[in-house]
């Protein structure tokens, strides 16, 4: 077997082995036989230590022949020769894929490890493995993907099993409400993605990250399209990673997300799902090169957040929503770091801020006992100064900020109000509308669309 | 689980009645059936009243409500009704005089207070009653009660009672004895002529009743076999007579007639025409030579018609009436718009900030000028995003320029809502509890909690109510205005949105006769029985059909399982008690360990073990009630039961030659603290965060470390910390010399005199005044885990949710002591120059034992000593093997060893949400001697007190004191076991797995909800709730004695929140405690499996287990007798 094989065996098996798990979960569920809670941990456990090791051999094999970029190809799927559009599914181990693959299948296997004790005897603890390895099945892909499109399929996974997650405890509202809220803002984000795949598409006839990067292995590279067309394309990623990564102004959707298991928040919200924007702006990168202006929009948008984020922890008082903001600051920094140009950097810096949180969230419910610990060392209550900014503004200004950070930036309500409000309006109007119209035509005074419980109430009226 | 889930909202619909309530009533509810008027059953006088008032007016709960806590007060102890006092504080009360009404608006308030759950900060968790405001009323009716006040359920749901009965749990025998004594002579009465009340009202509780919406019965009466063949529930006796009497009745009745056209007879009943329709429908034919089955099918469908048309146009029993005053619901049926989340949203953050202990760095700016203040300041100038809330600033500007009062704030809002002022009271009270751990934490930090960091000023809740009320008129206004379009007043506002809404369906034909079908196939009410029934007799029948409601049979269900459960225990210990227990040697050791029930195996695998070790079952904290300060401790921490202020500080000191050493470890301690410190809030900021995010790569290792290898972690973790923690040489500071005692060097510890007064009162109390081993050890004990925001839950309750081990070493020390011992003594108590105490902790997780002070064990007592610690070695990994039969993720087949090393790994695992299962299965407290349980297994779900009736006095001073302090602390602890296992999701906190520890205080679920206070599921989840059966060893006349004088006891034991039974010194006679008096017990049955050892009896199982003797036929020496008899001889 030479090392070619050697590559294209190993990197199908880390990209395979996820899938295999969430059917091998999930079809038994299907029939509604599921696995015993032991056998689905340790279908887990092998999987991850299987792909765990693929990635370590892929890893091993890049660093002894000095390979930077390994394309793992599925075939093409379908072409339109005409149209000069092609489909193919293909996959790329690179210095960004790589650490990034690894880093997926620790955390989603300590994580796997964690859930089979904290769920033992939980009513949804398949419902819980299975979306585990969607996820991991999403992560996997999307990190590895070598088209845009591809990407896109793991990115959709991925939000799929968090909303879900998020929505795990479904018998109480909040929860539901909230994965909703999750999802919606999700749509939004995958709505931009799919608008900036499908230009990518119409500007080069395919979506693979090849093409955009000339051929040359990951952080370097440049994109043969025109600084203007990056600009468009690199505005509809950055919602798109502004979504996924809760950057203002979708950060309202971060604490929310806290709703489901302790396990599920980790490594979602700590870890691997909040920088998954971070890691679609590090793939699209050499879009960034070729616009400054766009370079200054990231790193505005990642400087904001961490600001804005940076202030909002400082007030939190529950210990879930303090590491959400926290985990956004660093976020928002790194967004700011590859505005910046510091690709390595942000890489880094994203690892170990997965690895930091992920142990942070897990800990979460020891925080009383830390705090205890902490007090016993030290000898005395903890320390709790207002810090440098607070104590330097005027007492009005530290209302103001504090409420502002009390309140989160009124980001969900200014969403609200600005954004959800005038699209239910124009939809109802056109709902409206639409009713007059059906009215008109048909000559029938009943016809309504669906009735809200308001237009019941001015019914009654 | 999924039961207790979808039960919150079952008994919910009771409170509000709201469009999705209709889909998850209970059974019975859903005919729209009105429930028993539930608090009219069987009860004191008081109560009584409360169902007229109940029935007259729908504010008649809230009044009735405030009557009693006003009531209660009289009659509450001392420190209790101190701390209700507090609530009139001087910062309100100055204002007080301001508004004519501002008196009864804060008397409303303190009223809802009572309320409120009363859980403090949850680092220090206190079991009590969940319902304590409601104890005097009887439990029964205070579970109802509670039930329309909080929404929650009374009992556990009816199909897990059935479970209960089928599985034998719940016999016949106990539903028929408990019914007969429920109902009194009303049991032989009968009903409309078919049968006696008793026989219908068991079967409703034998046969399950199935129910569904009108679609639904339809579909099942039209598709399914629901009318050609009986129930499957129907016992065959029944089944064949009805057919053969029904097939008699039509072949004499109708079927020749009807065949000859004369059909007089059968007009009468009017089933002549559907007769022959039905005939038809099965085949015709000749009627005669029908299969069996075609008699079934024609008994079911002449059944069916006659029940139809027999409930057909009976009106519909009082409707019930638990209306909300509040606009909430009304509005959000009206609009889609729950006003409450938009109040909560807000609120929410703010109460958490308020009362934030320590989690934000930033804290609250004015927090100090208290809630009210802090709150216009931050709103007063904010810019309006949420629309609703767009005139908020200006309101509290002007509230601040016109200097009004939280109080004449709230008259304000109250008069503009247009709440009447006799409903003022019960506004409040339902305003204070939509967001019920929230006002109640705003309570107990303002009342309660002057140890903590930063506790609320007085009047907190007042104002919280003040701005809860201002925002809720802020908030029905912009609803009416802006979504509704209605500009009408907003006093009136109510008649107009409730105008508008849906009523009530009408009562079900349906279901009643469905429901009426199904008891006919149960009880052999024949189709010619019910179509001779007149209109009046069927309204008799489902009049009472209908009154033995859910709830009702709930009731009888609870009572028939605690009955069934009593009867076991009571028969058990008599049949114990019957034989001689076999003589046991001279104690060569004995053990005092907590009463706590983990401690019952425990005790009997030390007794299994060695013959000649006694044991002893008493308070935790060892009548050592202080302030206790470790070496390595911040602060003073209350060791003592929550009743109890402690006076007396003790501190935990290295000894001298140490003290250069472990001041060194003390800076070490410190600079890695703040280093630690530094990190934790440095991770959160910024710049801090980036440095650490940088390195966070290193955080991986201890992830990966603590979640796969959890026991090897915490080893390497304790290896590493054993370096820089205290010396292990250190002394307890014990003895006082000044006067006052206090926290400062020379005021700390007891005085020589009130050593004495303590050691004299344990050893009284145990009644270890004589027969004393030459080694004693006294074992306290506390629990650790990881991960876990509801650690002190598992600690030990005496010591007021802390650990109990200092206490143990402290009482120790003190009887060690040969100055004490001088005294006692002198008083006539000696003990013997030979005994020796040892103080010992007991971690309940990981089953360790680990022993005080043993420098100072003298060398004569070696050998006693290591042969103790054998025993305790051995008795703790039988003690572990027990536990693990209790958790699935150990395997039956495991080995002792193994199950100490599974107990250990739980204990240090960061995943582990069931470290241990705390006081689950609690059932039964036990006052009396030893020896008259010793040998009995009681499945670990025993408090066991030591209580020697021999040795008390005549007036029972020494009983009185056990039980003044065993029976509220067993009492609170078991009735929170059961409410937080009824009902999960509103008594108890629910699953811990979305648990998210707010402002140090308590938790809630996710990142915003209400407080969360009550028990965990996974805690109490193998819980069986009963409410606990003391068993005292005394005479009925001595206790009634000490309940006469003891009002707490009176109103526990009265009211029948516990079970109370005595065992007769003499004999294995036992009397119970009903309806006032003891009444001696016929036992049920005399026999009692018995085994060898415990281990005989509980392997190979996981589920509850009987009661059964333990008689070691031949003694397997253990190793530690095996080495000792050799040393011996």
């Amino acid at each position: 077997m030479n090392v070619d094989q050697l590559f294209q065996l190993l990197g199908t098996v880390t990209v395979v082995v996820p899938v295999l798990l969430f059917t091998t979960i999930g079809l038994p569920m299907l029939g509604g036989t599921p696995w015993g809670e032991k056998m689905t941990a340790r279908w887990t456990q092998v999987a991850v230590l299987t792909g765990l090791g693929a990635c370590l051999g892929v890893l091993s094999l890049m660093l002894m022949y000095q390979r930077y970029d390994v394309p793992i190809e599925f075939g093409h799927w379908f072409a339109l020769p005409r149209e000069h559009t092609h489909f193919h599914l293909s996959f790329v181990f690179d210095r960004l894929s790589v650490p990034f693959a690894i880093l997926t299948y620790v955390l989603v296997g300590v994580i796997g490890a964690f859930a089979s004790r904290y769920l033992h005897r939980e009513p949804g603890y398949h419902r819980f493995f299975l979306l585990h390895s969607m996820f991991l099945m999403g992560m996997v892909l999307a990190t590895v993907a070598g088209t845009i499109e591809t990407l896109f399929l793991g990115w959709e996974l991925i939000g799929l099993s968090s909303a879900l997650l998020v929505a795990f405890f479904h018998e109480r509202t909040a929860p539901v409400i909230n994965g909703q809220r999750i999802w919606s803002v999700y749509r939004v984000a995958d709505a931009a993605f799919l608008v900036g795949a499908l230009l990518m598409h119409h500007w080069k006839g395919q979506g693979d990250f090849e093409v955009l990067v000339d051929h040359i292995a990951w952080p370097v590279g440049h994109a043969i399209i025109t600084p203007n067309q990056a600009l468009v394309a690199g505005l509809l990623f950055l919602i798109a990673a502004a979504g996924k990564s809760a950057l203002i102004p979708f950060s309202g959707w971060l604490p929310r997300a806290m709703e489901g298991p302790t396990p599920s928040s980790a490594i979602f919200y700590g870890a691997l799902s909040v920088h998954l924007g971070t890691f679609l702006l590090l793939r699209i990168s050499p879009l960034l090169d070729l616009s400054f202006l766009l370079s200054a929009c990231v790193f505005l948008l990642g400087a904001a957040t961490a600001i804005f984020a940076g202030m909002t922890a400082r007030v939190q008082t529950d210990v879930k929503s303090a590491i959400a903001y926290a985990s956004l600051t660093q976020v928002g920094l790194i967004t700011a770091e590859i505005g910046l140009g510091f690709r390595y950097l942000a890489l880094a810096h994203i690892i170990g801020h997965a690895c930091l949180r992920t142990l942070q969230l897990v800990r979460a419910p020891n925080l009383l006992n830390d705090y205890h610990t902490l007090e016993n060392a030290i000898g005395a209550r903890l320390p709790r100064r207002p810090g440098l900014i607070e104590r330097s503004i005027s007492p009005q200004m530290q209302l103001n900020l504090y409420r502002f950070a009390l309140e989160r930036g009124y980001l969900d309500a200014g969403i609200r109000n600005w954004l959800v409000r005038p699209f239910l309006g124009f939809f109802k109007w056109c709902d409206s509308m639409e009713a007059k119209w059906t009215r008109l035509l048909s000559m029938s005074p009943h016809t309504h669309s669906e009735s809200t419980p308001h237009s019941e109430w001015e019914e009654v009226k | 689980m999924a039961w207790l889930k979808a039960s919150p909202l079952q008994e919910r619909a009771s409170l509000f009645p709201g469009p999705e309530t209709g889909l998850t009533r209970s059974p019975f509810d859903s005919n729209g059936l009105p429930p028993q008027p539930s608090n009219a059953n069987g009860l004191a006088p008081l109560s009584n009243d409360i169902a007229i008032r109940l029935t007259c007016n729908s504010t008649g709960i809230m009044a009735q409500l405030n009557r009693s806590t006003s009531t209660r007060q009289q009659e509450l102890p001392q420190d209790i009704a101190a701390v209700n006092h507090i609530a009139i504080s001087p910062h309100t009360e100055g204002s007080a005089d301001s508004t004519p009404h501002a008196a009864s608006i804060q008397a409303a308030i303190e009223h809802a207070a009572h309320l409120l759950p009363s859980q403090g900060p949850i680092r220090i968790f206190i079991h009590h009653n969940t319902l304590h405001a409601f104890e005097d009323e009887p439990f029964e009716d205070a579970v109802v009660h509670a039930r329309d006040v909080y929404g929650c359920n009374p009992y556990i749901p009816e199909n897990e009672y059935r479970k209960k009965y089928a599985s034998g749990r719940i016999r016949l025998d106990d539903i028929t004895s408990v019914l007969k004594e429920d109902l009194g002579e009303r049991a032989d009465e009968s009903i409309a002529g078919v049968c006696t009340r008793l026989e219908l009202r068991a079967g409703m509780l034998q046969y399950p009743l199935r129910t569904g919406t009108d679609p639904e019965l339809r579909w099942l009466i039209a598709e399914t076999d629901a009318l050609s063949r009986f129930s499957t529930d129907a016992p065959t006796e029944i089944k064949e007579k009805m057919i053969e009497e029904t097939r008699h009745w039509v072949m004499r009745d109708f079927a020749p007639r009807s065949e000859h056209s004369g059909q007089r007879s059968a007009s009468r009943h009017g089933l002549s025409e559907g007769l022959v329709a039905i005939i038809h429908q099965l085949g015709g034919g000749k009627i005669e030579s029908w299969s069996e089955t075609k008699w079934e099918s024609l008994t079911l469908h002449l059944l069916w018609q006659c029940c139809r048309s027999g409930v057909h146009g009976i009106e519909r029993f009082q409707p019930r009436e638990t209306t909300s005053l509040r606009l909430r619901e009304p509005l959000r049926q009206a609009s889609g718009i729950d006003i409450d989340q938009l109040l909560n949203d807000n609120l929410i953050p703010f109460c958490a900030a308020f009362l934030d202990q320590g989690i934000s760095h930033w804290p609250l700016p004015n927090r100090n000028q208290g809630f009210f203040r802090a709150y216009i300041e931050l709103y007063r100038n904010s810019p309006p995003i949420d629309p609703w809330r767009a005139e908020l600033p200006s309101i509290l500007d002007r509230i601040n320029e016109s200097g009004e009062t939280p109080l004449q704030v709230i008259e304000a809002s109250l008069r503009e809502l247009g709440v009447p002022e006799s409903q003022w009271d019960a506004y409040l009270t339902e305003t204070l509890l939509c967001l019920r751990g929230w006002a109640g934490m705003l309570w107990q930090m303002e009342t309660n909690a002057e140890w903590t960091v930063a506790p609320a000023p007085p009047g907190t809740l007042l104002e919280y109510a003040a701005i809860r009320l201002l925002l809720e008129r802020i908030a029905i206004q912009w609803v009416l205005r802006e979504v509704l379009k209605d500009d009408g007043d907003l006093k009136t506002a109510r008649k107009r949105v409730l105008h508008h809404l849906r009523h009530d369906p009408k009562v079900s034909v349906e279901q009643r006769s469905f429901t009426v079908f199904q008891l006919a196939q149960f009880l052999g009410f024949t189709p010619e029985l019910l179509a001779g029934l007149s209109k009046d007799q069927w309204t008799e029948l489902v009049r009472e059909i209908e009154a033995f409601s859910d709830l009702e049979r709930r009731r009888i269900f609870q009572q028939a399982f605690e009955r069934r459960y009593r009867n076991q225990t009571l028969d058990a210990i008599i049949t114990h008690n019957r034989e001689p227990a076999p003589p046991l040697p001279p104690p060569r050791i004995q053990i005092s360990c907590c009463l706590d029930d983990r401690e019952e195996s425990f005790r009997r695998h030390l007794e299994e073990i060695a013959p000649d070790c006694e044991t002893f079952g008493v308070a935790g904290f060892y009548g050592v009630a202080m302030y206790y300060r470790g070496a390595a401790d911040a602060h003073f921490v209350p060791l003592c039961p929550v009743v109890i202020k402690p006076q007396h500080y003790v501190r935990e000191e290295v000894v001298y030659p140490l003290e250069t050493s472990s001041r060194i470890r003390q800076e070490t301690r410190k600079a890695l603290g703040r280093t630690r410190h530094w990190l934790h809030t440095g991770s959160r900021s910024i710049l801090g965060g980036a440095m650490t995010a940088l390195l966070g790569t290193v955080a991986s290792l201890p992830l990966v470390m603590r979640v796969l290898f959890p026991r090897l972690t915490s080893r390497t973790h304790r290896l590493f910390t054993s370096l820089i923690r205290p010396p292990m040489m250190t002394r307890l500071h014990l003895e006082r010399r000044e006067p006052a005692p206090g926290k400062e060097n020379g005021h700390l510890g007891f005085t020589l005199d009130e050593m004495v007064t303590i050691g004299r009162r344990v050893l009284e109390d145990i009644g270890l005044t004589r027969n004393f081993a030459p080694l004693v050890i006294l074992i306290g004990h506390g629990s650790s885990t990881q991960n876990n925001p509801h650690e002190s839950a598992y600690d030990c309750g005496a010591c007021g949710g802390n650990r109990g081990g200092p206490n143990s070493r402290a009482l120790a020390s003190i009887l060690n002591d040969p100055r004490v011992r001088h005294r006692l003594a002198e008083n006539g108590l000696t003990i013997p120059w030979e005994t020796v105490f040892v103080g010992a902790y007991h971690n309940t997780c990981d089953d360790s034992v680990t022993y005080a002070d043993l420098h100072q064990l003298p060398f004569s007592h070696r050998e006693h000593f290591e042969y103790a610690r054998e025993i305790i070695d051995e008795a703790r990994r039988r003690n572990a093997h027990e536990r693990c039969r209790r958790f699935v993720s150990a395997p039956l087949s495991i080995t002792e060893e193994a199950a100490l090393r599974h107990v250990e790994a739980r204990s240090e695992d960061i995943s582990q949400v069931r470290p241990e299962l705390g006081h689950a299965t609690n059932a039964v407290g036990i006052v009396g001697r030893r020896s008259r349980t010793r040998n009995l297994f009681m499945d670990r779900r025993a408090f066991l007190t030591s209580y020697d009736p021999t040795q008390d006095t005549p007036e029972g001073d020494i009983l009185e004191r056990i039980l003044s302090a065993a029976v509220p602390v067993c009492a609170g602890i078991n009735l929170e076991y059961y409410f937080s296992f009824v009902d999960s999701a509103g008594y108890g906190c629910g699953s811990k797995l979305p648990h998210n520890i707010t402002s140090l205080l308590g938790v809630m679920d996710g990142a915003a909800s209400d407080l969360r206070p009550g028990l965990p599921w996974q805690m109490v989840e193998i819980h069986e709730p009963l409410r606990v059966l003391f068993v005292v060893e005394t005479t009925p006349e001595m206790l009634t004695k000490i309940l006469n004088r003891n009002a707490v006891l009176r109103r526990l034991i009265e009211n029948r929140w516990v079970q109370m039974s005595v065992l007769d010194p003499d004999s294995p006679e036992i009397q119970v405690y009903q309806g006032g008096a003891f009444h001696p017990y016929q036992p049920e049955s005399s026999e009692i499996p018995e085994v060898a050892r415990s281990q005989d009896w509980y392997r190979g199982w996981r589920d509850h287990l009987g009661y059964a003797r333990i008689t070691p036929k031949e003694t397997v020496p253990t190793q530690a007798q095996a080495m000792e008899s050799a040393g011996v001889s």
